[in-house]
C-alpha cells in the first residue's frame, strides 16, 4: 500500500511539475510578479502610515491567521476507479494515507510559517505584539494544525464527529478562543492547546486501523474537489484538461437570454451565453476579476499601477474565456451542425464583447472613484478600451481559428 | 435518398481502417450495418456523418459530397451516437431549442413532432432538467428525439438498442417505420441482430474494415451457403468463424 502511494506521488508530482512549468513560460507571469510587487509597495505605505497601535489591529490579526489555518487538507490521490478495484484492500488503506498525511504537513507548513512572517510587521506595529509572542503563537498554529490534519483522515472514515457534534465545527471553535487568548493575554496558551490537540487527535485516529470503515464516496468526491481547485488555479495561466467545473441552473437569469434572436446565425450566440451564465468555472472567473480588479483601482492611486491593472485584468478576462471555446468545439454533435465555423468564432467574440465591455465599464467607475475626472483617470480608461478592441477583435479571432476541429 | 459509399479507405492518423468499402442505402431503405467490436462499424458511420475524412474513395448523398457542399450535406443527416453527447449547460427544451436554429427548422412546426417524440419517451415532463444528469437510457432518448425531430433524409443510429429498456426499443422501432415509409432511409449499426433482422432490409456484414457481403437475408444465405431456416446469428457466426 505504501508503494501505491509512493508510485502515486510520484506520478502527481510530475503532473504538478508540467503544470508548474507551463505556469512559468507563460508571457504573463512577468505581469504577476509586477503585482505582487505592487501589492507589496501598497503593503508598505500602508505600514508607514500606521503610527500607534489600532484597536482592530488583534481582531485582523486573529481573522487572517485563522484563515492561515484553514489552507490545507489531507491529498489522499484517490482515483475513482479505486473505490472498484481496490476495494478488497480497504484495511491496508490506512496505511497509504498514514503516508498521505505525512506527505500533507508540507503546505500548511509553508503557509503558517509564510503568513505569520509576513504579519508579524502589521502585528508588532498595529497590534503592539512581540516578536517572542508572534513566534510562539506560530509554533502553536503549526502543532494545532497538523493535530486537525488527524480530523481530516477521520472524516475519510466517516468518525469527524465528537457524539452529534461537527470536529472541524469544534476545533475552528477552540481555534478562534485560543488565539483570542494567546493575542490578548498570553501566547504560550496557543502552543499548549496546540499540543494537547494533536496528542489528543493522534490518540483518536488510531482506532480507525482495525476499525474504520471507509466512506469510498466522500473520500473519492473530497479527492476529485481538492484536484479541481489545483487545476483551475492552473487553469488561470493555462489549459488543463479534463476541468469539469459545476453548473447552476440560474433561473432567475434566463431573461438575460432574451435579447438572442433565435435565428440560425445565433445558434453558438444561445449556446455560449447560456454556458456561460450557467457554468459556475466561467462566471466565476469573470465576477472574481472584475472584483479584484475593481477593488485595486479603488485601492491604489499610483497612474503607472493602475494602468497595468486596467489593461491586464480585461486581457486576463478575455484569455481566460478561450477555454470554453474549445470546451464546446470538442463536443461532437455541434460539429455536426451546418453552421459555417465563421459563425462560430463570430458568435464567440459577440460573447466576449459583451462581457469584457461589462468589466470595462465597472473599472471605469472604479477609476473615475479614484482619479475623478481627470486627465489620468481618462488615460486608464482609454487604455482599457484599447485593451478590449485588441481582444476582441484581434487576438480572439485568431486564437480561436486554433480550437476548430 | 441515396447513400453511396465507394471505395472508402480511412481510419484514425495513418492507420487504415477501413479498406476500399462500398455499399448503397437507397431511398425508403432499413440497413443494418452489422460486424463485430471493432470491426469498423462505428469509423464506417463517422467517415459518413464527416468527422473523419476519407483517405480514398467517395460518399455521396443524393450525389454531392461533404466536399462539395458542408451545410446542404449535413441538413441531410440526423446521427444518433452510440454514447449520448449532451451540453451541460443546456436544459432538455434548450437542446431542442437549439437543434432547430442549427439546423434552421420551422420552429413551430418541429416543436409539434418533438412534442409527440417526447410523449413517446416519456420525457414531456423534463424539458426544464439538464439531460446530463439524466441516466443512460434517458439520455439516449434525448439523442433520439433531438435527431428524429428533423426533417434530415438519412437517419444514421449507431448502437441505438443498448441502454434502452424493452418499450423504448420498441418505440424506436415504430419511429424507424415511419420514417421509412416517409421515403427516408436509416442506416444503424447494432449487435442486436434478432430485432435487425426482422426491421431491416438490407445488411450489410462488415469484417477487418471491409465490406464481406451485402442484401437481403436471402441474398446472404445465398452467399454463405447456408440453410433456408437459419438466421442472422448464424450467418454473422459463420463469418466470424471464416478468420480462424
Amino acid at each position: 500500500m505504501t508503494n501505491l502511494w509512493q508510485e502515486r506521488l510520484r506520478r502527481h508530482q510530475l503532473d504538478q511539475f508540467k503544470y508548474l512549468r507551463l505556469i512559468f513560460n507563460d508571457n504573463f507571469v512577468l505581469a504577476f510578479i509586477v503585482l505582487i510587487g505592487a501589492l507589496g509597495f501598497w503593503y508598505s505605505n500602508l505600514l508607514g502610515t500606521i503610527h500607534h497601535q489600532l484597536i482592530i489591529g488583534k481582531p485582523i490579526v486573529i481573522l487572517l491567521l485563522f484563515l492561515a489555518t484553514q489552507v490545507g487538507g489531507i491529498a489522499t490521490l484517490l482515483e475513482e476507479p479505486d473505490s472498484t478495484f481496490l476495494l478488497v484492500k480497504e484495511k491496508e488503506f490506512y496505511k497509504y494515507f498514514k503516508a498521505a498525511k505525512n506527505y500533507s504537513v508540507f503546505i500548511p507548513i509553508v503557509t503558517l510559517a509564510l503568513v505569520n512572517f509576513l504579519l508579524s510587521a502589521f502585528a508588532s506595529r498595529a497590534a503592539g505584539m512581540k516578536i517572542i509572542d508572534i513566534v510562539l503563537i506560530a509554533i502553536g498554529l503549526i502543532v494545532f494544525k497538523l493535530g486537525s490534519l488527524n480530523v481530516n483522515l477521520m472524516a475519510l472514515y466517516g468518525q469527524d464527529h465528537f457524539g452529534s457534534l461537527n470536529m472541524h465545527l469544534v476545533s475552528n471553535i477552540l481555534l478562534v478562543i485560543s488565539l483570542i487568548i494567546s493575542t490578548y493575554f498570553l501566547s504560550a496558551i496557543m502552543v499548549i492547546v496546540g499540543v494537547i490537540y494533536y496528542l489528543f487527535l493522534n490518540m483518536r485516529v488510531k482506532p480507525l486501523e482495525t476499525s474504520g470503515q471507509l466512506q469510498w464516496k466522500y473520500a473519492i468526491e473530497t479527492e476529485n474537489q481538492r484536484m479541481f481547485r489545483i487545476k483551475r488555479f492552473y487553469n488561470l495561466f493555462t489549459d488543463v484538461p479534463g476541468v469539469n467545473s459545476k453548473i447552476k441552473r440560474r433561473k432567475w437569469l434566463d431573461g438575460l437570454f432574451n435579447f438572442i434572436k433565435p435565428k440560425g446565425s445565433n445558434t453558438y450566440l444561445y449556446l455560449f451565453a447560456r454556458g456561460f451564465v450557467r457554468n459556475n468555472e466561467y462566471i466565476g472567473l469573470f465576477l472574481r476579476l472584475t472584483i479584484i480588479q475593481a477593488i485595486m483601482l479603488c485601492l491604489i492611486d499610483n497612474f503607472y499601477i493602475s494602468l497595468i491593472v486596467e489593461m491586464l485584468f480585461i486581457y486576463l478576462v478575455g484569455f481566460q474565456l478561450k477555454p470554453y471555446f474549445k470546451e464546446v468545439m470538442q463536443n461532437l454533435m455541434q460539429r455536426l451542425y451546418p453552421v459555417s465555423s465563421k459563425d462560430k468564432i463570430a458568435s464567440f467574440t459577440k460573447l466576449s464583447t459583451i462581457i469584457l465591455s461589462i468589466q470595462w465599464i465597472v473599472s471605469a467607475l472604479a477609476i473615475i472613484y479614484k482619479f475623478g475626472l481627470s486627465m489620468n483617470g481618462l488615460i486608464i480608461i482609454v487604455a482599457g478600451a484599447l485593451v478590449l478592441v485588441f481582444v476582441n477583435y484581434f487576438y480572439m479571432p485568431r486564437q480561436l481559428k486554433k480550437y476548430l476541429n | 435518398m441515396t447513400l453511396e459509399v465507394k471505395e472508402l479507405t480511412g481510419g484514425y492518423g495513418q492507420v487504415s481502417v477501413l479498406k476500399k468499402e462500398t455499399f448503397n442505402v437507397e431511398s425508403g431503405q432499413v440497413v443494418g450495418l452489422i460486424g463485430l467490436n471493432g470491426a469498423g462499424k462505428s469509423t464506417t458511420i463517422k467517415h459518413i456523418i464527416g468527422l473523419l475524412t476519407p483517405r480514398g474513395g467517395q460518399i455521396l448523398i443524393d450525389g454531392i459530397s461533404l466536399h462539395d457542399d458542408v451545410e446542404k450535406y449535413r441538413k441531410k443527416i440526423a446521427y444518433v451516437p452510440e454514447m449520448p453527447i449532451l451540453y451541460p449547460e443546456l436544459t432538455l427544451r434548450e437542446h431542442i431549442d437549439l437543434t432547430i436554429m442549427a439546423y434552421g427548422l420551422d420552429h413551430d412546426k418541429t416543436w409539434v413532432n418533438a412534442t409527440e417524440l417526447l410523449k413517446t419517451f416519456r420525457l414531456d415532463n423534463k424539458l426544464d432538467w439538464f439531460p446530463q444528469n439524466f441516466s443512460k437510457g434517458m439520455k439516449q432518448k434525448v439523442m433520439i428525439v433531438c435527431a428524429f425531430m428533423t426533417d434530415a433524409s438519412l437517419f444514421i443510429i449507431d448502437e441505438p438498442f443498448t441502454g434502452l429498456d424493452p418499450l423504448a426499443v420498441n418505440d424506436l422501432l415504430n419511429i424507424v417505420e415511419a420514417k421509412k415509409k416517409a421515403g427516408c432511409s436509416v442506416l444503424m449499426s447494432t449487435h442486436i441482430l434478432a430485432t435487425v433482422q426482422n426491421h431491416a432490409d438490407k445488411f450489410v456484414l462488415i469484417n477487418h474494415g471491409q465490406v464481406r457481403a451485402d442484401g437481403t437475408l436471402d441474398q446472404l444465405k445465398a452467399k454463405f451457403n447456408m440453410q433456408q431456416d437459419s438466421n442472422l446469428d448464424d450467418i454473422y457466426i459463420k463469418m466470424s468463424h471464416e478468420d480462424l
